[in-house]
């Protein structure tokens, strides 16, 4: 171990576990917008706390949805 | 028979009538092979998030569909050849449908149980806020 941290860290927790959100559908837009930061890359669980089982329906749908032109592949 | 959800885009510059007719082809396409077009939804008129055909924008028309894999084969065969559908997808949805129930039912049994554990059979509205399940 390091030096100790001092501050506090808040412990992430998924945002589809507590919300009890089941569908990961391609079609809401406006759910999967908060997980594609501005470069419209798929956020990484690191940062957005999302677990694993639920980060992969979530980059499935952001795949759909970029097929379908509802969200960029790349944007600057 | 399988689940599927067909969307499509048409080209903005479309008329209404044309998107209807389109729908109706892709429709009698799916009921003559013996599927069922359960849903047909125009989504109106959205903004492209990226240049497709040169279009900035189209509208979107989505199929709800049961049917076999070869009627799939044949619409989408269909949207290709089309000139005014710039982009279309397919999704299975029937392994999703069966995950969200699977999902629902376990949640179901959950608070079955629960319940019975603290003696509110009777009281199936549990008054506790961990188990409200959201309705459906």
């Amino acid at each position: 171990m390091a030096m100790q941290k001092q501050y506090y860290r808040r412990k992430k927790v998924c945002k589809f576990c507590v919300e009890r959100i089941d569908s990961i559908n391609y079609k809401d837009v406006k759910l999967l917008s908060q997980f594609v930061p501005e470069r419209s890359k798929i956020m990484p669980r690191r940062i957005s706390g999302v677990c694993t089982p639920h980060q992969r329906l979530l980059s499935d749908a952001i795949k759909k949805a970029r097929n379908i032109a509802l969200l960029p592949f790349a944007s600057e | 028979m399988r689940n599927y959800e067909i969307m499509f885009i048409v080209n903005p510059t479309a008329a209404d009538e044309d998107v209807d007719k389109i729908n109706g082809q892709i429709e009698g396409v799916i009921t003559a092979g013996g599927g069922k077009a359960e849903k047909i939804e125009k989504l109106g008129k959205r903004r492209l998030a990226y240049i497709v055909k040169k279009f900035r924008e189209g509208s979107f028309v989505l199929f709800t569909v049961q049917a076999d894999g070869a009627i799939i084969r044949e619409v989408e065969r269909r949207l290709r050849v089309m000139d005014l559908v710039i982009k279309y997808l397919t999704v299975r949805m029937d392994d999703d449908m069966k995950r969200l129930a699977k999902i629902k039912a376990h949640r179901q049994k959950r608070a079955a149980h629960r319940g019975r554990a603290r003696g509110e059979a009777s009281d199936r509205r549990g008054p506790s806020p961990a188990e409200q399940m959201p309705e459906e």
